[in-house]
Order: C-alpha cells, then structure tokens, then sequence
C-alpha cells in the first residue's frame, strides 16, 4: 500500500473512531446521575426559577439526540464548544493544559524506552544475579503505585535534598525540564518495568534463533550479532508495548498530576466527568483518542523501517 | 460547592493523620487537652516590614470565576479578596469599617444610602462611580440571577444612583442580612463598562477582572496560576502593598502542599480544616502556624426526617453520645473546638453579653446515660444512613466517631461514601439526598451575625432540606429587626429552639489555619481573609 493510500485509510479509521467514542462517551455521561447544576448554581443552591432559568439557557433538558446533534454540528464547524463549569470555552481550557501534558509525556516515554529496554537486554544477555536483579526491581516497579512513588520522590529528593521543586511545570525550557523530572520518573517506573521484561522475554526469544547461532558460529563480534541480529529482531514486540503504553500514559497521568499539582488533560478529564461538563469531557477524549491513533500510526510506520518485509497498513 | 468540602485527601493520607495525631496527643489540661484557646485566637500577624518582590500563595483548587458574585467559596474568595472592595470592608477582627462607601446612612428602615468615596480609581485608571455600584449590585437582584449570593438581594426593591457618589437601595421589607452582606463579596464593586465588555467570560481567565482593590489581576494562567500586581494607587494609602506581586498556585493534594511550605516553594497558605500534616508544619522552622478567629464549623446535617432522624429524641440522643472533645482531638488533630451551638463565639458581632449568657447554658459534655434513656423513650429507631465524603479522612473519621457513639446508646448508624466532586449535589438536588438521613459538612455564616447562620432554618431556605419549620417566627422577626437588642433577643430564641430540636447536630468550630514562611509576615489571620484585602500587609522580614 502507498503511503498516501495508508494515511487516507487511517484518517477514515480515525473520524470513524471519533464518532463512535463521541457518541458512547455523550451517551454514557447522559445515563449517569447528576448534573453540572450544582457547579454552576453556586455553594447556596438555587430557587425554582433560578435552577430553571440555567436549566434552559444550557440546554440541560434537551433531549439526548438534540444535544449530541448540537455538539456535532459545533464540532464540525471548528468549535469545541463551552465549559458551562468554567465559564470559558475549551479549546481555552485544553490548550492551556496540553503543553504540560504532552512534556511529562515525552519525558516518560523517553525515560520508559532507555531504562526499559537497556534493563531488558541487560538482564536477558547477562543472566545469571544481574537477571535476577533486574526482574526483581522490575516486579517491585510494576507493584508500587505511582503516587507511593512520587510521594516517596518528593520527601527524599525535593524536601530533603532540596534537588528538585516540590510541584508545578515551571516557566517553560530548562526550568520546566526541571520541574517534570520527578513527576516523569514517578510516571515511567510501571512502565519502564513492565517493558524490560518484555525486552528480555524478546531477546531471549532471538537469542536462540538458528541465525543468530549461525552467526555465531561464523564467528562474528558479539556486540555486532546483539545489535544487527537479536535487537533489531526484538524490536518489533517492544515497540508494539512502547506506543500502547504512551498512549495510555496521557490519561493515565492523573494521579501523578495530583500528588505534583500538575494541570494536565487527565486531570481536567477526571474533573470534568464527575462535574457532568459535557463539553469537555467529549473534547479532551477527542485529545485522547487521537492521540492514540497517532502514535499507532507512528509505530505502524517505525514496523516497515524495523522490518522491510513488513508492508505498511498490512494485515501480517 | 467545594467551600464546604475537604479537597483532596487519600486514604494515605488518612492513615497519615491518625498516626500523626498519634504523635501529638495533648497533654490533659483543664481545657481538656485541647492545643487551641478559643478565647485566645488571633486576628492579624505581625506586619512584615520590607518591601518583597514576589508572595507565592497556594489555593486548595484553581477558582471557578474571579467574578465577584461568583465567589462564594475558599479558594475563589481568598483572591477575590484583595481584587476587589467591597462597599463596607470587613476587619480582621470581623467588625466593619467603610469600604468604598465612605458613610452608610439609614434614613429608615428599607432605605440604605450609600455615599461613595471620593478618588477611588479602578486599574485602568477610570473613576469609581455610582453607575458601577448600581450595576455591581443591580445584577445580583430578580428572580433569575445567577448570583451565588442572591439570597441577600431577596428584599431588595431597587437601587438607584441619587447623586454622582450616591446609591440608594429601597427595601420591601427591613433586611439586616442585606446590610452586613455589602461587607462581604456580595458587596464587591466591579467595573460596569469592563463587565459589560467581558459578557459571560468575565472573571474568567479569557474575560479579565476591573476592580479598585490593593492588587490587580495581572494573569490568569488556567491549570496553573493567578498573578496579581500592587496597585500603587490604591486609595487607601495605609493599604497600598509591600509585596510587589502576588502569585497562586493549586496545590489540591495536602502533603504536597504541606511539602511545598516546608520547602519554601510556597510561602503561605489559609487551611479552612487543619492538614493531615499539621505537626511537620508546627514542628518545621521555615514557617509559622497561625490559629485565627473564624466563622467555620463542622457540623452533621439532615436530609430526611423520614427516618431514623426524624425524631427529635433520636437526634438529641446521638449528640449527647458524641465525644466533641475527643472528636477535635482525633479528627482535626486538636486544632478545634467542641461546639456546644452551631454558631460559636465569633459570631457574637453585637450584644455579644447576651449571646454569651445564652450560650453558657448549652454544653458539649457527653451524657449517654440521659442519650440512652432518650433511645428507650424513642422506641426502635429505623437505621441511620450518613453520606460521607470519599477520599476524606476527616469524613471518615467523623463518621467513626459518630457510629461509635451511635453503638453505644444501640442506635444503628450506615455510611455511604459519596466520591468528593458528586458530593456538592447533596446540597441542592433531592434526587441526590434520597436514602440519606444526614451527611457532614464545613460550613460558615458570611458575617459575625449568627442569624446568618440559623437563617438555614427558616423553612424557606436552600438549606433546609428537610422543611423543619419551628424556628420560623423569631428568624423572620430578626432579619427584620434593625435594633440590635431587639435582634439578638429573636436570635437567641431562635438559637435554643435550634439547639435543642438540632435539625442539624454541631460538631466543632473550625479557627483559620494560617501557614506563612518565616521570610515574609503580615496576611490576615481571621475569616476576614475572605472578604477584605489580607495580603496588603504582607511584607518581608529581617
């Protein structure tokens, strides 16, 4: 397939995915109880025609379809629509937050790819204590939750040694850099555990492949048969548990944003499903959804330059 | 709905607390062992001295509107505060004294007449006018407001500029809350041709703010922070900042914020509840604890008087069983007061004798011989179900509390945990409230009038969702009794009706926690922090 063929059908995979999510998540948050009422009405409640005038002016009892059409129609037309919680619109809302999202991320899923596969190979090559080492601070990582560990990471590294500051994303560059590193690393152990064993399973796996013990056999460098023979080869898997797992990690951040004060998309996303605001709840699983597909999209493509014979969008 | 929620609080946190207070159990004094002297609480700190660049001040959560009438809670009220005067200022030791209204004069009994100050400019330099008073105040009346404090504005008939500095408000009837409320956000004076310009986003982060207060609104960064800037000419020159800029962050998680003052990252904090980590504070040498003077209790409501609380026996059993002492000793840590009547002394803002007499006749001794006796003289009572916050560990420890006390005298009382940011609906939806006989919450009068308190009584009011209707006669007599002995009379007997009948049971006066690092001193340390400038004072120390 051509890769202007490949990039057509995923965008057509995409809207549809789109409209599907969109329709279940509005639906969903329609059946559920509750109502945004109480954020917009105030601490004191409200009288009759008060709770009937916000009632109207936002559509609360429109019917379902009504509502979801009148969502659409908005989103079609570039509008993501209106945060009656906030008051503000949330493209205002969602760009405000992305930045801090999309940087702990990215410093995540660098963080999850080098420690992860290093400590795979490491301990898949090695074997012997350094393999059991290595899956025991794996099994430890992957037990311990995110926010032990980032409570943890404050005590020792922000108020005891006074490295790092406590909370917060900083004033962008360096300082935000800076700022993240503590909430990256809670974010990437699970992560960065779970993905060496899949290396080492992987390595493993190759190692004992007849064309690796042929090329052994033939008597050429070690190091060149671990990265042209068994990496290479491995890769394929790893990167596969690499783009689900950064995927995830963008909603998934939420409880480390909390414990680092951090005002990230998941964040946002949590609040705004217990507050009924329809309007971002859809727009941020939007964010996310497409997201997805991208960084699918990204390891689809990264497959055909890891392994030639795959062809780009098939079914193998 | 959060300004009567605990923010954030995990179960780690929880475990946190009990085994901090564990480590900090009073001594038994002839206070009963509490750390905390109601008479004893302050108002102010002392005034730092030097000029400071730059205060940073954390918030439990980001606000939802910096718009004045949209402020009716901690975290919004704490900025609102030094943006925006209100036409009487509230002071530290909650009394008043002019705001932007340099008199207010009471022709008669519905007619307040407010004569504005001269030379009062907002930011963008533009006279303070009676057209922006009117309007300020004008939006906040009718039926379909949207104002969080349109329950003050009930009576008013209407307001009219009389003069280039004066606004008249007509009442239908006499109204002393309408009165005290102009001390309050209620009162806030913001800028009618900006608020106009803005439409719906203003005090939001893409509308902006016009007011007259001590501080401007320089950013407002959403999910991040809210800069503001001293204005230097503020017209209350003993007011004017020493603090060039003032940041907020939103910090919700309590130990990282506790973490971020013992660091210096944050410089101070208003706790409305003591923090799970309270003693790391007291015990840090970055930073100063302050208790202060405030209007804030802990108190168990009802919901539905067709159950297990319907009877009055049932209640006045259960709060004779409660433990109060032992209550602010295990759930806030010591920093409480046992409350013996909803509203505590801090409320006593005129004829405070006979408020105090009144009060000395309550007590919150346990009896649970007399609560027992009661129970038997109630017959079987259906099973109690409470709400209870999730992810709050001063909810659940309350409700241990209460369960316990609710066992010892054979009452059978449930839980039901509700997650934090539904449980704001129990205040208004009654789809919400179904199955559930009562739940807990922080809650405070707007002024040192403890009819703003017992007002929740009135049949009529939001907050009475059980349509308890006894008090009804004297909480109308007062709020339009304009003679002050004439008023506290009606309150007081509103009060011991209230005491008594305890539609809802009180559990504890909550005094303001005041966290400032030690390089800077000077903000406000009463409940005043949420309605007059607290910050205007802070400044650097040597």
């Amino acid at each position: 397939m051509s890769f202007g063929a490949y990039l057509a059908r995923r965008t057509g995979g995409l809207l549809l995915v789109l409209l599907v999510t969109s329709f279940i998540v509005f639906g969903l948050l329609y059946l559920a109880p509750g109502s945004p009422l109480a954020f917009i009405l105030g601490p004191r409640g409200g009288t009759t025609e008060q709770i009937a005038a916000v009632t109207a002016q936002y559509h609360l009892n429109d019917p379902f379809f009504v509502r979801y059409v009148a969502w659409l129609g908005d989103l079609l037309r570039g509008d993501l629509g209106y945060s009656i919680v906030y008051r503000q619109d949330v493209s205002a809302l969602i760009s405000g937050r992305i930045g801090t999202t999309l940087a702990l991320v990215a410093m995540a899923a660098l963080l999850i790819a080098v420690v992860g596969i290093a400590a795979g190979t490491f301990a898949a090559l090695r074997g012997g204590w350094s393999d059991q080492l290595t899956s025991t601070l794996a099994a430890i990582g992957l037990s311990t939750p995110s926010f032990v560990i980032g409570v943890a990471l404050i005590s020792v590294f922000a108020v005891g040694l006074g490295w790092f500051p406590t909370f917060g994303s900083g004033g962008g560059g360096m300082d935000t850099l800076v700022h993240l590193a503590l909430p990256a690393v809670a974010l990437s152990v699970a992560s960065a555990a779970y993905l060496a064993r899949i290396t080492r399973a992987s390595v493993l796996e190759e190692r004992g492949r007849e064309h690796v013990q042929t090329a052994t056999v033939r008597g050429l460098a070690p190091g060149y048969i671990v990265r042209h023979h068994v990496l290479r080869n491995s890769l394929v898997p790893i990167v596969t548990v690499l783009g689900l797992t950064i995927a995830t990690l963008i909603a998934g951040a939420v409880v480390v944003e909390n414990v680092f004060a951090l005002d990230g998309l998941g964040s946002l996303l949590v609040r705004a499903i217990l507050q009924r605001d329809f309007a971002v709840v859809q727009a941020v699983i939007l964010v996310l959804v497409v997201a997805f597909v991208l960084v699918n999209a990204v390891v689809d493509v990264l497959y055909t330059f890891i392994d030639p014979r795959i062809v780009l969008g098939s079914r193998k | 709905m959060s300004r009567r929620r605990i923010t954030v609080a995990t179960a780690v946190l929880a475990v946190a607390g009990l085994a901090l207070t564990a480590c900090t159990a009073q001594p038994a004094g002839e206070e009963g062992g509490l750390s905390v002297d109601l008479t004893n609480l302050a108002t102010t700190t002392e005034p730092g001295t030097q000029a400071v660049e730059l205060v940073k001040w954390n918030l439990p959560y980001e606000p939802m509107s910096l718009d004045p009438m949209y402020t009716f809670n901690y975290a919004e009220n704490t900025v609102v505060a030094n943006l925006c005067d209100s036409l009487v200022r509230m002071k530290p030791d909650l009394s008043t004294e002019p705001g932007l209204a340099a008199s207010v004069e009471q022709p008669d009994d519905t007619t307040i007449v407010y004569t504005l100050r001269d030379g009062v400019a907002f930011w963008d330099g533009s006279p303070l006018t009676a057209e922006d008073v009117v309007y300020s105040l004008q939006r906040q009346t009718g039926d379909t407001t949207t104002s969080y404090f349109a329950s003050y504005f009930q009576n008013v008939a209407s307001i009219t500029a009389t003069a280039a500095n004066e606004v008249t408000v007509k009442l239908t009837q006499p109204d002393v809350l309408f009165t005290q409320a102009m001390a309050t956000a209620a009162g806030a004076i913001v800028s009618k041709a900006a608020a106009e310009a803005a439409g719906d986003a203003f005090g939001t982060p893409d509308g902006g703010l016009q007011c007259t207060g001590p501080f401007s609104l320089a950013a407002w960064n959403s999910g991040k922070s809210i800069e503001l800037a001293a204005n230097p000419g503020y017209w209350d020159h003993a007011m004017v900042p020493k603090a060039a800029g003032l940041e907020f962050s939103f910090i919700a998680d309590e130990s990282t914020a506790v973490n971020a003052l013992r660091t210096g990252d944050v410089d101070g904090q208003f706790f409305y509840l003591p923090p799970a980590g309270l003693t790391q504070l007291e015990q840090s040498d970055e930073v100063t604890t302050t208790y202060g003077k405030s209007l804030v209790f802990w108190t168990m409501t009802t919901t539905n008087f067709d159950g297990g609380l319907g009877d009055e026996r049932i209640r006045q059993a259960l709060s004779l069983a409660i433990d109060r002492a032992a209550l602010t000793k295990v759930v806030f840590q010591g920093a409480g007061i046992p409350a013996t009547t909803l509203a505590g002394p801090d409320y006593w803002g005129y004829e405070r004798e006979a408020f105090e007499e009144a009060f000395g006749e309550f007590s919150a001794e346990p009896d649970l011989e007399q609560a027992k006796a009661l129970v038997a003289e109630a017959g079987t009572a259906a099973p109690i179900v409470l709400a209870v916050q999730g992810s709050s560990a001063v909810h659940e420890q309350t409700a241990n509390v209460i369960q316990a006390a609710g066992q010892a005298i054979g009452l059978d009382i449930q839980t039901k945990v509700i997650p934090v940011e539904q449980f704001g609906n129990l205040y208004f939806d009654p789809a919400a409230r179904e199955g559930i006989d009562g739940f807990f919450t922080t809650n405070y009068g707007s002024f040192a009038d403890a009819l703003d308190v017992y007002q929740f009584f009135a049949s009529t009011d939001s907050h009475n969702y059980t349509g308890w209707d006894l008090a009804d006669e004297q909480l109308f007599a007062a709020r339009a009794e304009t003679d002050d002995a004439a008023r506290a009379a009606s309150v007081i007997e509103a009060q011991q009706i209230i005491t008594e009948q305890l539609p809802w049971i009180p559990l504890a006066y909550e005094p303001v926690t005041l966290v400032q690092n030690d390089r800077i001193s000077g903000a406000t340390a009463s409940f005043a922090y949420l309605y007059a400038p607290w910050a205007a004072t802070i400044g650097g120390v040597e």
